[in-house]
């Protein structure tokens, strides 16, 4: 009987080892991502430096917050684990606590994340990937990493561009000081002659409402002479120069400083579509029911005097005050201008005898809904008696209200 | 050693099997399932690598690589367009090797519409097309189940194109869909039945994920089967005929048939071992088990390591979410329609819809074009089949190199300005020029040797290398606008945002 070529054999166990080889590397490939040597790390310094912790109480593994209403998942604390720490502020990245802590009041971590603010790729887990400095993720982190590359030595902050997302609406917000700057050129260049922003504005220009949504296909950059075609430095560019980048334009030259421009750039950037954003998300958005002038004058009117009193409490919910001119809604109980005689009529005693100890209806009241303290049905006894003074035209000296002692 | 069975742990964990006869190699066959699979006995000739370079086994062994690690991708996959796109960057990123499934699933599927485009080449290069003298042999239909599994290749590979969700994936399927969209008449309805819609949507995600996940596979999976199990019903690798052409020059000491019954009831006809005499004697050939099935292990296993090998390299590419509002620059079909975007770029009619559709249509006809039963499984044929080869493929080279030349420099709309017919320029244009030159070159050879495997093997060296050039061309030398840009230019660079 014929045998097996000895070189085929030979070629069988050698690709069988190598097949194995290639298994084991996959395995070391797969099971030691970057991140594990970062927790490793994050331990030791914990240990370091606060001994009394318990190295077990720190989470290890993959680490993500998710925030439904954001629709995201950043995994940015599988490495930065110690920004919610305090004590670690002079340690190295990505150990380091957050450098201002006072934010998180506002924008508590469990429901901001990490990208909305900082940019980045909140679902990778190598440096790389999550910085977002790669082909294909067109949301790097904002930091001064990327700021150096526009000015090395005062890199301009922009991570406001994220800020100004969700606080777009807003005059000014504290801590954004080169979009407020812009903000504030806007106004006082009056953008919204030509151009359309936030909704209104001249048709001279283009709407420039969503202007950071255009994708880099839509901006012409062949009269551009710098290395740095970024959308960025396009803005920039053509903030200063406007007909040097787009020859036909009839944009006016404005002389801005280079800080001016960068400043209206990186707010044209921020002006992204944030429709999608959960509405508790955008603050300076007015999201009362619109009301006439005379509505707004008449719950102004209420809500000051001798009156407010009782719409404060919501007494007026169900009593006028004819006295001091407050219609109840509802009408169910009777005004309370005249309550002194009302309350001798019905239940034959005094206005101060009956608030203190109602009965009916009012007993209910005040044990449930309304709760006064002593003081407050004090306040209410007296303001009464000023109202049936002046629906009945007496004055206030005449009906002293007697204190029971 | 015997085919006694196996009882202790040690035995049954280095258990290897070394027939003793040849008897106990048949034995082997018959006693394992799967390998009814294998013919009792297998030819050096067809065992040889030089000869089959086991394009199909290798081709095989991908769509099971494929399969395996595309079941476990459908766990982790989620079809819908909110979720398609992160639902692969988990994989990438947060899945435990999941990187090395999506890696390893796209690597074997590029790497298996080559191979089938290798295994074809073959295949006609070696005129295994061709009917032969065994009994019962119907080659040109198993050439006809190739060129139907090349197609299901191409639509697996393209379905599957679209499911990360992506630019790519979006730009491709749209680039792609429009190509169907040129057909004349039935083109847009023929777009709206593959998009379910007017535009890429849901609808045409969990269309293209049906038919690549379970429809196509299912069917490539039984075509596939009919095509191997189709090799054994035409006597065995088309090599075999050669060893037939020996023997009937020499007739053998005493003819006798290896079997002489049928399995009645189960199979209908009789296999070709009942009908003649075998071919077979100890010279020419070795059983089976072991050495075909050491074989295939062997390859089986190469394919594997060259596989993950690059996946473990090769990082899985994905760009941007889909955006249809964003049309990257250039929007490219994948690899294996380039060389058609190229045709197309000249005219969408006669790229993107006669000529795939002629190529497809005279693949499946060549074995009815070239009857010719001689030299079948030998390698271009003859010194003079080498020869035509090489003359094809230099026709081919040169003609597409013309081709290719206009369409860059000379846009025909610019030599006609006059005209503005689209009809004229579907007519007139250099994709139409490549086509009537490989019309020239077939009745050009057949005129000269009167031969029509000759004919036939010059025109199909060319559209190899024309092919090639055009794929080459279609993905390397096309930038942005689709514009001409040599080797060594780099593209202009793409603006980003910050």
């Amino acid at each position: 009987m014929k045998k097996i070529n000895k070189k085929e054999i030979t070629l069988l166990l050698l690709s069988s080892i190598l097949f194995l080889g290639l298994g084991i590397a996959a395995m070391i490939k797969d099971t030691t991502p970057d991140w594990t040597y970062y927790q490793a790390e994050f331990r030791q310094i914990i240990s370091e430096n606060f001994g009394s912790v318990d190295l077990n109480s720190i989470p290890h593994g993959i680490q993500q917050i998710w925030i439904k209403e954001l629709n995201s998942s950043d995994r940015c604390i599988t490495c930065h684990q110690g920004i919610g720490w305090k004590g670690l502020e002079n340690v190295e990245h990505p150990y380091r606590t957050h450098p201002n802590p006072e934010l998180f009041t506002n924008h508590p971590i469990e429901k901001f994340g990490c990208t909305i603010c900082h940019g980045g790729q909140g679902l990778a887990l190598t440096e790389y990937d999550a910085h977002g400095f790669v082909k294909h993720w067109e949301e790097p982190l904002l930091g001064k990493t990327i700021g150096t590359e526009y000015d090395p030595r005062n890199p301009p902050t922009l991570g406001e561009i994220k800020c100004n997302f969700c606080h777009r609406y807003e005059r000014e917000t504290a801590g954004m000081e080169l979009i407020n700057h812009g903000k504030k050129l806007v106004r006082e260049k009056a953008c919204k002659v030509c151009h359309v922003i936030n909704g209104d504005g001249g048709s001279l220009g283009p709407d420039l409402t969503h202007e950071g949504e255009k994708h880099a296909e839509g901006f012409d950059f062949s009269n551009f002479a710098t290395e740095q075609t970024t959308i960025l430095n396009w803005h920039i560019n053509h903030f200063q120069t406007p007909n040097n980048v787009v020859p036909s334009t009839i944009m006016p030259e404005m002389n801005f400083q280079t800080k001016d421009a960068v400043a209206l750039s990186m707010l044209v950037m921020s002006w992204r579509d944030n429709s999608e954003l959960p509405l508790e998300y955008v603050p300076g958005l007015n999201r009362k029911d619109i009301q006439t002038a005379e509505e707004v004058e008449e719950e102004r009117q209420i809500r000051e005097g001798d009156g407010a009193f009782f719409v404060e409490n919501s007494c007026f919910i169900c009593h006028s005050i004819k006295g001091f001119n407050i219609k109840s809604p509802t009408e169910k109980g009777p005004d309370l201008s005249y309550a002194p005689d009302d309350v001798r009529a019905r239940f034959s005693r005094d206005l101060e005898d009956f608030i203190f100890e109602p009965t009916g209806t009012m007993k209910i009241i005040f044990e449930s809904q309304i709760q006064l303290s002593d003081e407050q049905k004090w306040e209410a006894i007296e303001k009464i008696r000023k109202a049936y003074n002046i629906v009945t035209n007496k004055s206030d000296e005449d009906t002293q209200v007697k204190k029971h002692n | 050693m015997s085919l006694t069975p196996k009882t202790s742990l040690w035995d049954k964990l280095v258990w290897s099997w070394k027939p003793e006869s040849n008897r106990e190699a048949g034995s082997s066959i018959v006693s394992n399932f799967l390998l009814h699979w294998f013919p009792n006995r297998v030819t050096l000739k067809s065992l040889a690598f030089s000869y089959s370079l086991y394009l199909g086994t290798i081709t095989f062994a991908l769509f099971l690589i494929l399969t395996l690690s595309g079941i476990v991708l459908m766990f982790l996959y989620v079809p819908s367009v909110e979720r398609a796109y992160w639902s692969i960057k988990d994989i990438d990123f947060a899945v435990s090797f999941g990187w090395l499934l999506r890696r390893t699933h796209r690597i074997a599927a590029h790497l298996m519409v080559a191979m089938v485009f290798l295994h074809m080449f073959r295949v006609f290069l070696t005129g295994s097309y061709k009917k032969g003298s065994a009994e019962g042999s119907k080659r040109p239909f198993n050439w006809i189940l190739g060129v139907s599994l090349l197609v299901l290749t191409l639509l697996l590979s393209f379905t599957g194109y679209l499911l990360p969700w992506d630019q790519l994936a979006f730009w491709a399927i749209t680039v792609g869909t429009s190509i169907a969209g040129a057909v004349p008449f039935i083109g847009e309805q023929m777009r709206q039945f593959l998009l379910g819609g007017t535009i890429i949507g849901q609808n045409t995600l969990i269309r293209f994920y049906v038919l690549h996940v379970a429809f196509l596979p299912l069917i490539l999976f039984g075509v596939s089967i009919w095509h191997m199990w189709r090799i054994r019903k035409d006597g065995g690798l088309a090599v075999v005929e050669q060893i037939r052409e020996e023997a009937a020059e020499s007739p053998p000491d005493l003819p006798r048939k290896t079997k002489t019954y049928s399995i009645l009831g189960i199979a209908k006809g009789t296999t070709v071992h009942v009908k003649e005499p075998s071919l077979l004697n100890k010279n020419n050939s070795v059983p089976s088990s072991p050495f075909l099935t050491f074989r295939t292990l062997t390859i089986v296993l190469l394919t594997l390591i060259f596989t993950i090998g690059l996946a473990l390299i090769i990082p899985a590419p994905l760009e941007e979410a889909a955006n249809p509002e964003v049309t990257p620059n250039p929007a490219k079909a994948p690899w294996y329609f380039l060389g058609l975007q190229e045709l197309v770029g000249y005219s969408a009619l006669i790229g993107g819809v006669i000529i795939p559709g002629l190529v497809i249509f005279g693949l499946g006809l060549i074995p009815f074009l070239d009857k010719e039963q001689k030299y079948i499984g030998r390698w271009f044929t003859n010194s003079a089949g080498r020869k035509w080869s090489i003359f094809g493929a230099i026709w081919g080279f040169v003609f597409s190199f013309v081709c290719m030349g206009i369409g860059v420099s000379m846009p025909v709309r610019e030599l006609f300005p006059g005209i503005e017919s689209q009809f004229f320029f579907d007519i007139v244009n250099p994709a139409t020029l490549l086509l009537l030159t490989f019309v020239a070159l077939y009745y050009l050879v057949l005129r000269i040797t009167g031969s029509t495997r000759l004919a036939a093997t010059a025109t199909f060296s060319g559209f190899i290398v024309s092919f090639i050039l055009l794929t080459y061309m279609g993905t390397a030398l096309r930038g942005p606008n689709w514009d001409f840009y040599w080797p060594w230019q780099s593209w202009p660079e793409h603006p980003i945002q910050f």
